[in-house]
């Protein structure tokens, strides 16, 4: 069973700094993505371009050393990306960045898909009838 | 020259990052059964396009968990607070897969409490086990 996890704008920031009240919670997740990934367990996270722009995610910079090296793969914002999140956009009024989320949850083969957010109802709203775990930070 | 660790994921982190196009060819002994093995999955199951292919995914998958691992351990040390204990890994694993239990944190922190007291290298999975085995049994 493939597993893909999301994570969103508030998920990226608790993770990046150690200080941050809801580090612990966010590294918890991780630290089992981690160990499954060590059993071979199908399970991949990735965040969407327009997450990393809110979030200030510049993979460049050696400020974000510690999640750049945690092995997150980007999701771009292409073409069909950018068509389905702009749908999403036109009908919920979410944020850009949300919107992406929705585009990549909808285009998604994952068996599996969970989202990491503060906002879970911003989540089910551009998941729409896709079946998502959605955890909240 | 001996690298460190940090210094060794990052450059293990750039290769795996790079160009995978070009290739070498290998003399890398593996068991007879394991490889005609991964040739039957290939073959009957599809499992990959190719041996080569399926051998190259599972080294990747397994080098990517090796420095998420180490990355991890190394932030531990330098953030001993951000360790997670065996109760916060089991809720973690609880919210990820969309657990019932993920709603009673409290039930799978005992549960883990429990259990560690009895096997000090259980792993999430089996505290979750442990807790619905409670909860079942709880009137």
């Amino acid at each position: 069973m493939n597993h893909l996890v999301l994570l969103d704008n508030e998920a990226v920031q608790a993770l990046a700094d150690p200080a941050h009240p809801k580090h612990p919670h966010v590294i918890s997740h991780v630290q089992v993505i981690a160990s499954r990934k060590r059993r071979a367990v199908p399970i991949t996270v990735a965040i969407p371009t327009a997450v990393r722009v809110e979030a200030g995610w510049n993979r460049n910079s050696p400020v974000w050393a510690f999640l750049n090296r945690l092995r997150i793969a980007d999701v771009p914002l292409d073409t069909s990306y950018a068509n389905t999140a702009a749908s999403i956009r036109g009908r919920t009024n979410v944020s850009i960045a949300d919107a992406h989320i929705g585009g990549v949850i909808q285009a998604a083969s994952a068996d599996r898909i969970t989202v990491i957010t503060s906002d879970p109802a911003d989540m089910r709203r551009v998941a729409m009838d896709k079946d998502i775990t959605v955890v909240t930070i | 020259m001996v690298m460190g660790t940090v210094d060794a994921v990052e450059r293990i982190s750039q290769l795996l990052g790079s160009d995978m196009e070009p290739t070498s060819n290998t003399s890398m002994r593996i068991p007879t059964a394991l490889r005609d093995a991964a040739a039957l999955a290939v073959r009957e199951l599809g499992a990959a396009p190719s041996t080569t292919a399926l051998t190259s995914a599972a080294l990747r998958a397994a080098l990517e968990a090796v420095i998420m691992q180490a990355i991890l351990d190394d932030h531990y040390e330098r953030h001993p607070a951000a360790k997670p204990d065996l109760g916060d890994l089991a809720i973690a694993a609880a919210e990820l897969d969309g657990h019932p239990l993920a709603a009673e944190p409290e039930r799978i922190r005992h549960a883990a409490a429990e259990i560690s007291a009895l096997h000090p290298a259980a792993d999430p999975e089996a505290v979750l086990l442990w807790a619905e085995a409670r909860a079942f049994r709880a009137p």
